[in-house]
């Protein structure tokens, strides 16, 4: 046989010698070109792999000896890369050092909004929700390392820089703080004034001198405004941004008051000062203006005829007396009480002798004498029972005094004083659950057959021109 | 006031729903509408009317043995009372009608067993809670087709792109029940036990007589809302940070303070005027004592700031 008559090409070196013929080839089958070898080598041997669908590259490829074990090995593994982090935890990450850094706040108080972010962001409750909802994550974790490093932070803040609803704002801050498992403090009117205070562009270098204010005195003036009210019940359970504006608008005014500033309204005064006017300021500056002329009405040396319109002019002495101011109020609130109501038949509540023990010892200084003797004959009964007796209610004006007890105080919340009427309740039904269901009551929920067609007529007509409309 | 006193009232492991101190067999932990505790059921029919009568049967068995037990006289303010005893929870579901059950009810109570429950009597509020809301669900036992209802009940309204659900009401007792077609109904409004259940198997009746095979299987009350006024303000801000664990209140979102308690678990919403809201509970018992868990602090605090 000679080289010729072979199918395949055979390098033959040109030599001088014998040439051997062997029956076989010199060099071993598998380094045969694939298309020359008989389909026996053609059998994959060499490389071995799961039967997965999935993309190889050149690392996969396992050289697998058939003589030893033939254990798989899992993709993830064989594939297994370093694990990046999650593109939107980066985002948000960053959206939190934005809004840190917009509120100018301590590198703490950053670090530890970071730090919750990450956290929550982990949990499984925040894990698989929107971004929407993820951005305004970023904004409560904000919220609630401010509010545990003292940092002064309203919730409409966030909510305006996050561009979202406050109620929303709400939800996830308290999800936030139950999967957190913190406790950040409640949010106190007094810690935010100075910061509201600031906002306020009525310094000598913004408007005209006799209208200027310094900063530093507004806002003192503003602060002991806000605690008197918070005294009398008018800033509990209220929204705090119209009763900051109102303790501005009251400060200011009562600063300087001279006719130019009293004759001021409170729209006025916000496009003056550049601020947004609040709606419910003017209803807060109502009820402080009230407030104020309860206590100023029993300053000894003012003669002329007080009201609340003019009470303005006052503030500064109310303020700076208010102690004393309130024991004579308080007094004389008795003593009109025993007059409209003779021989005793209506009690001053306790409640009276908590708002002033509220108001005396949150001043620190004692009660009155007259309020610490009847809370001590109150000390025995139970003071919230119904007050009612015969000639009480033959007296309509005892019987609203009974009935509303907020009428009966020197102080207390509005939402008591001005109480809404209730709608006249049902008489309660007394029923045992088994009684008899009449077939007549049951008939008079049911159509009777031609109303039932006339009803399946009507919605047909409705709903053929609805679609031709659309 | 002893803060610390009312504090350690809260700790510990939160007690199932409806579990009173041992020494108050009236408020047994037995959901007696049937939530999961409920024998296997004696017997369904098809016909509401002939269930009804075997319960209503077994029931006045009951109410025998407990009249001869039991003093109608009851203290607390009148009017405000709730007729505890009328108003427990009897067996109503049928998957519950097993002769010879023992009554849930039975255990001897003397007469001057107090209402109130965990609390001594010199102690007591004197203000009852009142119920305003109760929230039941109810299974009707078959598939309904709620186009069929809304066309021919007349206190029916069907809205399938805004709800998948038949929305119908009554007028006595005075409330809304969302009935789904998978013979599911949620009833709501009711202001005591009793009148949910009635109102529920006035609406079941209703479902029967437009022509479904409609049974009552295992009603239970889901939750319950009592409210009251404690006469006087309450500083909410003084109350949070003395409770802060238990409280929230963020008046910029809502001007009442959300104190979560956990025994029993409830949730109350306190607002400065004193009135409070509580709501959570599966047993009218539980609400009373949320209210005299509650008071102490609330009368406490009042003084102490």
């Amino acid at each position: 046989m000679s080289a010729s008559s072979l199918p395949f090409p055979v390098i033959v070196p040109m030599l001088r010698v014998p040439i051997l013929k062997p029956m076989f080839l010199p060099f071993p089958f598998s380094l045969w070109p694939r298309t020359l070898l008989p389909p026996l080598f053609l059998r994959p041997t060499v490389v071995k792999f799961p039967p997965t669908p999935c993309r190889l590259t050149a690392s996969v490829a396992v050289v697998v000896n058939p003589g030893l074990d033939r254990s798989d090995i899992s993709y993830s593994r064989t594939t297994a890369v370093t694990r990046k982090p999650c593109v939107n935890l980066i985002q948000g990450l960053e959206r939190v050092k934005e809004i840190s850094r917009i509120l100018r706040v301590r590198r703490e108080i950053e670090e530890l909004a970071l730090t919750y972010y990450k956290q929550a962001y982990e949990h499984e409750t925040f894990l698989h929700v929107t971004l929407q909802r993820k951005e305004i994550l970023g904004g409560c974790c904000v919220l609630a390392s401010c509010r545990q490093q003292r940092w002064p932070i309203t919730v409409g803040t966030i909510s305006c820089l996050l561009n979202g609803d406050p109620a929303a704002v709400g939800e996830v801050y308290q999800e936030m703080i139950k999967v957190l498992n913190i406790q950040a403090p409640t949010f106190s009117v007094t810690d935010v004034m100075e910061a509201h205070c600031q906002e306020y562009k009525v310094s000598p270098g913004h408007v005209p001198e006799e209208l200027a204010e310094d900063s530093k005195g507004l806002t003192k003036r503003a602060i002991a405004l806000v605690e008197l009210a918070a005294d009398s019940w008018i800033v509990t359970g209220r929204q705090p941004l119209p009763i900051m504006m109102a303790a501005v608008y009251l400060a200011w005014q009562s600063l300087k008051p001279n006719a130019q500033r009293l004759k001021m309204s409170l729209e006025k005064f916000c496009k003056l000062a550049k601020v947004q006017k609040s709606k419910t300021a003017g209803t807060r500056i109502t009820e402080m203006k009230g407030m104020l002329y309860k206590l100023g009405k029993e300053i000894p040396w003012y003669k002329e005829v007080l009201t609340p319109d003019n009470v303005v002019s006052l503030v500064g002495d109310v303020l700076q007396h208010r102690f004393s101011l309130l024991r004579r109020a308080l007094k004389s609130h008795e003593l009109s009480l025993l007059e409209k109501c003779p021989a005793g038949q209506v009690n001053p509540s306790s409640a009276e002798t908590s708002s002033s023990s509220d108001v005396s010892e949150d001043a620190g200084q004692t009660p009155v004498k007259s309020s610490v003797n009847a809370e001590k004959e109150k000390q025995g009964r139970d003071g919230d029972e119904s007050l009612k007796s015969p000639s009480e209610e033959s007296n309509p004006q005892t019987q609203e005094l009974t009935q509303n007890w907020g009428k009966r105080v020197l102080f207390a919340p509005p939402c008591v004083v001005n109480a809404k009427r209730k709608r006249a309740e049902r008489p309660p039904l007394h029923v045992t659950g088994d009684e008899e269901i009449s077939d007549s009551e049951i008939e008079s929920y049911i159509r009777t057959p031609q109303e039932a067609r006339d009803f399946a007529m009507m919605q047909e007509k409705l709903f053929t021109s609805n679609n031709e409309s659309s | 006031m002893d803060q610390n006193n009312s504090i350690q009232a809260f700790q510990g492991l939160a007690s199932p729903p409806g579990v009173m101190t041992p020494t108050m067999p009236v408020f047994s932990p037995m959901m007696p509408y049937g939530s999961g505790l409920t024998p296997q059921p004696v017997q369904n029919t098809n016909s509401l009317s002939i269930l009804e009568e075997q319960q209503r049967q077994q029931r006045q068995q009951q109410q025998q043995q407990q009249t001869q037990q039991l003093n109608t006289g009851l203290p607390g303010a009148s009017g405000q009372t709730p007729q505890l005893f009328h108003s427990q929870p009897v067996p109503g579901s049928t998957t519950t009608a097993l002769p010879g059950n023992t009554p849930l009810y039975s255990a001897p109570v003397t007469p001057m067993t107090p209402i109130a429950p965990a609390t001594p009597a010199s102690e007591s509020s004197g203000i009852v809670p009142q119920l305003q809301n109760i929230v039941s669900t109810v299974n009707l036992g078959c598939k309904l087709d709620l186009k069929t209802i809304a066309l021919r009940a007349r206190n029916a309204e069907y809205n399938p792109k805004r709800f998948a659900a038949v929305i119908m009401r009554i007028r006595e007792p005075r409330t809304t029940a969302l009935i789904f077609s998978s013979g599911k109904m949620v009833c709501t409004g009711a202001k005591s036990e009793e009148q949910s259940r009635l109102a529920a198997r006035k609406y079941a009746r209703v479902v029967q007589k437009l022509g479904f095979p409609a049974k009552f299987l295992d009603l239970k009350i889901q939750n319950m809302v009592g409210s009251c006024d404690v006469k006087f303000p309450i500083r909410l801000e003084g109350l949070v940070l003395t409770h802060q664990q238990f409280s929230s209140y963020e008046p910029e979102l809502f001007p009442g303070l959300i104190y979560r308690m956990i025994k029993p678990r409830i949730v109350l919403l306190i607002f400065v005027s004193g009135k409070v809201v509580l709501t959570g509970a599966k047993v009218r018992a539980e609400i009373y004592e949320a209210f005299e868990n509650i008071y102490p602090i609330l009368k406490g605090f009042r003084k102490t700031t």
